[in-house]
């Protein structure tokens, strides 16, 4: 478990085009060796703690898009 | 000896060509104008190659394989891509790479101790694509990518592209033939905040801060900023200012003529747009 298991779930996320306001589904979490603050922080959409816990920005910018206003 | 007949630095951001309209009219005016000033300069010089200092952002490297430094070692490259034309909302093309003269640079580099990543097929987003938009519109000169790590830290220290920069105006110097003609593109921050606490923050004390070291011929200055005050005043987004910095390092001392610089809130970027002088 690592910061880079996060960014490669993010990247996977990004590469499909998908963007989405949280990321929630076991299977598709199931696939990363997550810990449980990045779990938890990907399935309420908590985007500071998502950066605190070593997500990229750009990643996080390109998958969460509808959370920000610009 | 080749000579460098031109040097531009240009901020880049998707808003830029993606939603022009959501800018303040008259600060997009005044950027699109300070773009097509370059344009006529630059293809005045009549370069027969345009080095193009960008990074990625993610969308050719990821953090399984990350180069600190990577030269596009292609015949063509797709800026925008297909991908890419649909959030920057300009059509997807092909520009023509300089594969020949970015291969002997990547070479230079090996025997001299400048250690260079390459790659046979990049695609562009705004990095690349957006400043093209504006100063090739015809795709007529080919570029060479030099793509340097600004996203994913730790990132190369500012003074390596400094280095950078100086290999090329040495290579260009030493090793190209006597009539080649190279200009050279820096394209990223000034400041931004992009995808953090504080998303869309823009700093124009930052910017400048940048510009004027540029108008004073003092590039070198930039070079000795470290990673954390780059990031705690002109944001994450404003580690790409490396890309100013490498081309920065080519004109060595040489002064910059701002032709445009406005904080487009809408943007996300400090945009700027400075001409070096020959």
């Amino acid at each position: 478990m690592s910061e880079y298991h996060l960014n490669k779930l993010l990247f996977d996320t990004a590469g499909r085009h998908q963007m989405v306001e949280s990321i929630s589904d076991e299977r598709e979490l199931a696939a990363y060796d997550l810990s449980p603050a990045e779990r938890e922080a990907l399935r309420t959409g908590d985007l500071t703690r998502l950066y605190e816990l070593g997500a990229n920005p750009y990643l996080i910018r390109r998958v969460f898009r509808p959370r920000f206003a610009i | 000896m080749g000579t460098i007949v031109a040097g531009c630095l240009t901020s880049h951001a998707p808003n830029i060509t993606a939603k022009p309209a959501i800018a303040d009219p008259q600060q997009r005016a005044r950027f699109v104008a300070g773009l097509e000033t370059m344009r006529r300069r630059l293809l005045a010089a009549k370069p027969d190659v345009l080095v193009v200092f960008a990074n990625d952002h993610l969308q050719n490297f990821f953090y399984d394989n990350m180069p600190a430094v990577c030269v596009g070692l292609a015949t063509s490259y797709w800026a925008p891509s297909k991908g890419g034309a649909e959030f920057l909302r300009v059509p997807a093309r092909q520009i023509p790479g300089a594969r020949d003269w970015a291969k002997a640079f990547v070479q230079a580099g090996l025997e001299r101790g400048f250690d260079l990543a390459y790659a046979h097929e990049l695609e562009f987003w705004d990095d690349v694509s957006v400043p093209l938009h504006f100063l090739l519109p015809d795709a007529s000169i080919p570029i060479v990518p030099i793509l340097t790590n600004c996203v994913a830290p730790p990132l190369p220290r500012p003074h390596r592209s400094y280095e950078l920069g100086a290999f090329v105006e040495a290579f260009v110097d030493d090793a190209r033939p006597g009539a080649e003609r190279v200009a050279l593109l820096g394209t990223g921050g000034i400041s931004h905040w992009i995808g953090v606490p504080g998303h869309g923050r823009i700093n124009p004390e930052f910017d400048q801060r940048v510009l004027d070291a540029i108008r004073q011929g003092r590039g070198e200055s930039l070079a000795q900023l470290t990673h954390d005050e780059i990031e705690t005043a002109g944001g994450n987004g404003g580690q790409e200012i490396r890309n100013w910095i490498a081309v920065l390092g080519a004109f060595h001392g040489r002064k910059g003529e701002v032709l445009a610089y406005e904080p487009v809130p809408d943007w996300l970027t400090g945009c700027g747009a400075v001409w070096m002088d020959v």
